[in-house]
């Protein structure tokens, strides 16, 4: 193993989809079955090398340090005003994400198994570009390579939802890319204008992430009228771009129409993975780069959080079209990521984290489910489906446990995430604000359970009226002809594969989520600590009083603490007051 | 730098010369040798011409007598004319295009026997004109090569198609481009009162004087001179105002041509822009004076408020058309207002006491990232460009739908819009997926060429008075707007080249696109290709050069040969 380092293994990683493609692409003459099959086994390998790498690093002393691991890098532009690098490495933060694109792009080849039938060969290729793109986005320790991985998994999606979508693609394609790009555009703005500051005070340039960080710890961007606001200015570019890509509400609507029209295994890849960046972007830039703007923001985009929640779930309430459904249902669980994230209470954040995992198991798990119905029974509707249960047992029981999981049965993953977020979220509310402020945050907070209640009743009057009550025919499907025979299959072999996995992590995290939580909290920690100390800061600031008031200064209460960079995991109790009990893993 | 005689001169000059002997060859072959295609003998000039640059040193800068000046900035020019015109050589030789009209009228006979040996050799002094812009630092010359630039491109777009679009196409272009020369000319005139001199460093030194006698002169005839000078400019490049005969002229042309027009003319637009703001700017800072700042600043200003409005004005046209080399027209007007940004923050960079606290600047001369940024992304345009154009002029032609299996086939159309190119994907991969490639590169995707060209230039203009003082100054807030505008109009610029992407892509069709243009514009399509996927992989060796060249544009200014310089005291005592 001497040659086989961890650079090398993480070059490796990314580069096996692409190495795949070009393989599908060759042996693309021989058919739909060997292009498959190809994929299938490149997905396989990448995989394996991530669980290989995954748990090299978690035995590795980085990873008790929260330093990146892995780290290699590689000129590419370097010269003149640029030194931009092929810098990689994964740390705490994008660990489990980078796990969860190996895992899905697996899933989403699985489940597109029989559904492709035209031009199989662009669509493996363009899947395993995409999941190639995915790994970088989060492997990516450069600035410029970060927003080329970010940028170019629009490019295979396009093509994927355009090409390979439902009755409404090409709009749905163009709809994606052109709201995305104009965010991102402004967010690449925003990051050039952060490595211009660094620069100048630095005295050298640099577009490699961790020094930027902590270089712009040293001499963060002006948040004053003399500065000209300059890091508010950024965070709103930046926010621009990350914003649209969570999707945080107002810059939702490009959502379901992209999810209801992509192909099953598109529609996999960008709700379980793309959606994260968008907060993997704000955890990685936004926070610990201009923590007084996040902290200025903070109590709006709280608020925007938990608009989100109840936003989606009640519109997907009344969503008559399953697929849609599901979409609608993603930007509510998102909704929980932002709330959790600008609650700046790193249990809330340490949620958010996990709950981005969470949400990317089931609601892949459902996207993939919701293809199979449709493969089955030519619809989507809501109304022409039912009694499934009957005729599919095994195709309910998975959907029943992404299901439990989406609205957070306790023993499931879901559970530990929403937990930890709304749990943040009180103790935010209730020790850690302005006392000015704290009505309308335990009201938020409040309305986020409420949310959790509405996210039951959406998923669950679904599910009985799709797979429960009289077996429905739609219209379409003739029973008793040809087509009974595909009605009535259960799950297959591939499709049992692309959901078994999914499941195994719903239930491993929701039993022990410390084997979770555990690695990603300290680099999470470390992410939001400026800015959870900016916000302490700023609450500290409101003079009004209250009754409340008369308490300890909020500072005492809500204390931030840099962690020290010991080889256990930090004792796991975030503060006196609160204790999470999935944190207390031997 | 160096001197030399009038001989060397003729040395120093011998790619262009090249060029001129082999249209003469090309001309006189098919005129009297029985020559059928004069384009081989093209590529081998321009070959030939190609080497002699490489074997030139590009090492400081050598001016010559006769107001030619060999440096960093000119080899570059000279490589990307001779390399375009070599693609553009590939291009036209396939551009078998005779409009609809002489073919049934007979002129197809007549045509289609035809030698091009004429097209070829005026193709060629075109290059050589282009060229001489390029190493011109005599306003005599520069006007010059500008009209052997022009008088060839009249030729050839009338000897390309005679139909009455075609016709159209070709006066329209003749007139506004007489009147852009003239405007220039007087600009030209103005200059030399400005600087009692033709020569372009003798000017540069006198309008950075702060002498206070030419001070009255400056302030007056200076907003003329540049007004006139970027009105003939803006023709050149199809900026506003003097976009609005790029739609009809590349509709009514053909496609070769119009790869030609959307190309060269941009080339020397920005040349002749690069020599007049590298007028104002000094080697050291603190060296200009207070004519030489209002220059400077009259020119950003103007040069910021045309990059705005024709980036927005291109993209926003665009958007509107069906016509797919409207479309590329309008897009070509768009790129325009890219590569003004460049040259606007370079300008505004040495407009005063810019701000030197950045190492960025520290690095490259002045903070002159701009005009290396709009080398650059000139560069990346031209690949994208040209590879798109040999891409339709390969692809010729499409069947009608109602070709009939008896009878004589009837006459052919050439890809006029968008829907001609439905289901290309499954007719034509390769050349569905470089024109996929091309387009997204235009619209500055990640990581193709473009991208880092637009990377370059909005770094540059974000970098302007990035410390000053005061936080949003009148050149820093200038310039930040440029950036976000230039970075808007890519997002909105992406939504017509997607349209085009999903046509290729999404949408299927009946009649098939046929492969019978010219093989050889195939062969450019794919070296247009392989430049890009080059670039892509490896931006640094490209950008180097450019920002180099950039760079030596500016410095140049200020190596001043002894004679002239004493040309200089003589020549304030003469002007008024």
């Amino acid at each position: 193993m001497n040659g086989f380092t961890p650079g090398t293994h993480l070059l490796l990683v990314i580069a096996s989809p692409l190495v795949g493609a070009l393989v599908a692409w060759v042996i693309g003459a021989h058919g739909r079955h060997a292009v498959r099959q190809s994929a299938l086994v490149t997905a396989v390998i990448t995989l394996l090398l991530t669980a290989w790498l995954i748990v090299r690093y978690l035995q590795s002393p980085e990873a008790a340090a929260g330093e990146p691991y892995g780290s290699i890098t590689v000129p590419w532009l370097v010269g003149g005003i640029f030194d931009v690098r092929l810098s990689l490495g994964i740390d705490g933060l994008s660990l489990w994400l980078f796990g969860l694109s190996s895992l899905l792009s697996l899933s989403a080849i699985l489940v597109s198994w029989e559904a492709i039938r035209d031009r199989p060969v662009g669509f493996y290729m363009l899947l395993l570009v995409l999941e190639a793109a995915m790994l970088g986005v989060f492997a990516a320790r450069d600035v410029i390579l970060f927003y080329v991985f970010f940028e170019f998994t629009l490019v295979p999606l396009f093509f994927l939802i355009g090409i390979w979508g439902h009755e409404e693609r090409r709009k749905a394609a163009l709809k994606f890319f052109l709201y995305t790009l104009a965010g991102s555009v402004l967010a690449f703005l925003g990051l050039l204008t952060i490595v211009l500051w660094h620069a100048s005070h630095a005295g050298s340039v640099t577009f490699d992430i961790d020094t930027l960080t902590a270089g712009i710890a040293a001499h963060p961007l002006p948040m004053n009228a003399a500065g000209g606001w300059l890091q508010m200015v950024v965070f709103c570019a930046l926010f621009a771009g990350f914003a649209i890509k969570v999707p945080i509400v107002p810059f939702h609507t490009w959502l379901p129409l992209a999810h209801v029209e992509a192909p099953t295994g598109g529609s996999v890849d960008l709700a379980g993975v793309l959606l994260k960046i968008g907060i993997y972007g704000f955890l990685r830039f936004s926070l610990p780069m201009l923590p007084d703007a996040s902290a200025a923001a903070a109590p709006w985009l709280f608020g925007l959080g938990v608009v989100g929640i109840l936003y989606g779930a009640l519109v997907a309430l009344v969503q008559t079209d399953l697929k849609r459904l599901i979409a609608y249902s993603s930007v509510s669980h998102m909704g929980y990521c932002v709330m959790g994230l600008f609650a700046l209470e790193s249990v809330a954040v340490e949620g958010a984290t996990l709950q981005l995992i969470n949400h990317g198991l089931s609601s892949a798990g459902l996207f993939a489910l919701v293809g199979m119905i449709y493969e089955r029974f030519h619809t989507r509707s809501i109304a022409n489906l039912g009694g499934i249960a009957s005729k599919a047992p095994w195709l309910t029981v998975f959907f029943m446990l992404f299901t439990f999981s989406s609205i957070g049965l306790p023993g499931l993953n879901g559970f530990v995430g929403e937990f930890m977020i709304l749990a943040g979220a009180f103790q935010r509310a209730w020790t850690g604000v302005a006392p000015s402020f704290q009505s309308i945050y335990l009201l938020l907070s409040v309305s986020a359970v409420v949310g959790v209640v509405l996210g039951a009743w959406y998923m669950l009057w679904a599910v009985e009226r799709v797979f429960f009550g009289p077996s429905r025919e739609p219209p379409g499907s003739h029973a008793g002809s040809t087509h009974s025979a595909t009605v009535m299959c259960d799950l297959r072999w591939y499709e049992t594969a692309a959901l078994v996995p999914l499941a195994v992590f719903v239930f491993w995290i929701g039993l022990v989520p410390a084997t979770f939580l555990g690695p990603s909290a300290a680099a999470v920690r470390n992410q939001t600590s400026a800015a959870s100390e900016a916000f302490a800061i700023r609450m500290e600031e409101f003079p009004i009083h209250s009754p409340l008031d008369q308490r300890a200064p909020v500072t005492d209460r809500f204390t931030i603490r840099n962690f020290p960079a010991t080889g256990q995991p930090r004792p796991l109790a975030v503060t006196p007051t609160l204790s999470v009990p999935f944190q207390t893993d031997p | 730098m160096t001197q030399t005689t009038s001989l060397e001169t003729f040395f120093l000059l011998a790619p262009e010369i090249t060029l001129v002997g082999a249209a003469l060859v090309a001309f006189l072959g098919g005129a009297f040798a029985g020559l059928r295609s004069g384009w081989g003998v093209s590529l081998v000039g321009i070959v030939i011409a190609m080497a002699l640059v490489g074997g030139q040193s590009s090492d400081g800068a050598t001016i010559a007598s006769g107001g030619i000046m060999i440096d960093g900035f000119s080899t570059f020019i000279r490589w990307l004319v001779l390399a375009s015109g070599a693609l553009l050589a590939l291009v036209q030789s396939g551009d078998l295009f005779r409009s609809a009209v002489s073919r049934l009228s007979g002129l197809q006979q007549r045509f289609s026997q035809g030698s091009t040996c004429e097209e070829a050799g005026t193709f060629l002094i075109l290059l050589a004109g282009l060229s001489l812009v390029g190493v011109a630092s005599d306003l005599v010359l520069l006007f010059v090569g500008l009209e052997l630039v022009s008088i060839p491109t009249y030729i050839l777009l009338s000897l390309k198609r005679t139909d009455a679009h075609g016709q159209e196409a070709c006066l329209k272009y003749f007139f506004l481009s007489l009147i852009a020369s003239s405007l220039f000319l007087y600009a030209a005139v103005c200059l030399y009162g400005i600087g009692g001199s033709t020569n372009l460093v003798v000017i540069g030194d006198r309008l950075r004087s702060s002498d206070e006698s030419i001070g009255g002169i400056v302030t007056v005839l200076l907003p003329v001179t540049l007004a006139m000078a970027m009105a003939g400019v803006a023709f050149r490049l199809a900026a506003v105002p003097m976009h609005f005969y790029a739609p009809d002229v590349y509709e009514g042309t053909s496609p070769g041509n119009a790869a030609l027009l959307s190309t060269l003319p941009k080339v020397a637009g920005i040349v002749v822009l690069v020599r007049l703001v590298s007028l104002g700017i000094p080697a050291t800072l603190g060296a200009v004076g207070s004519g030489g700042i209002w220059y400077l600043t009259l020119f950003w200003q103007l040069t910021a408020v045309l990059a705005a409005v024709t980036m927005t004005v291109g993209n926003v046209l665009a958007l509107m058309q069906t016509n797919l080399r409207r479309l590329l027209a309008c897009s070509s007007i768009a790129h325009a207002g890219y590569l003004l940004v460049g040259v606007a923050v370079a300008a505004a960079a040495a407009s005063g006491e810019a701000d030197r606290s950045l190492p960025v600047i520290a690095t490259g001369s002045l903070g002159l990232g701009g005009l290396g940024a709009t080398l650059f992304y000139l560069a990346t345009y031209l690949v994208a460009t040209i590879g798109i154009f040999a891409a339709l002029t390969y692809l010729g032609h499409r069947w009608p739908e109602w070709t009939s299996a008896s009878g004589p086939r009837p006459p052919r159309e050439e890809i006029a819009t968008i829907d001609d190119l439905n289901g290309l994907s499954s007719t034509n991969p390769v050349a569905a997926f470089s024109i996929a490639l091309f387009l997204l590169s235009l619209a500055g995707i990640p990581p193709l060429p473009g991208f880092w060209g637009k990377l370059s230039l909005a770094i540059s203009a974000l970098e302007i008075d990035f410390n000053s003082a005061i936080a949003y100054g009148n050149r820093r807030a200038a310039c930040v707007a440029l950036a976000v505008i230039l970075v808007v109009n890519a997002a909105i610029a992406a939504a017509y080249y997607l349209q085009i992407i999903a046509a290729i892509y999404f949408r299927s069709t009946k009649r098939g696109v046929q492969a019978d243009g010219g093989l050889s514009a195939g062969v450019a399509m794919l070296l247009c290709l392989a430049l890009a996927l080059m670039v892509t992989l490896q931006p640094r060796g490209l950008f180097i050069s450019a920002s180099r060249a950039g760079s030596d544009a500016t410095v140049d200014a200020q190596l001043l040969p002894d004679g002239q310089q004493a040309r200089i005291h003589d020549s304030n005592t003469s002007t008024p």
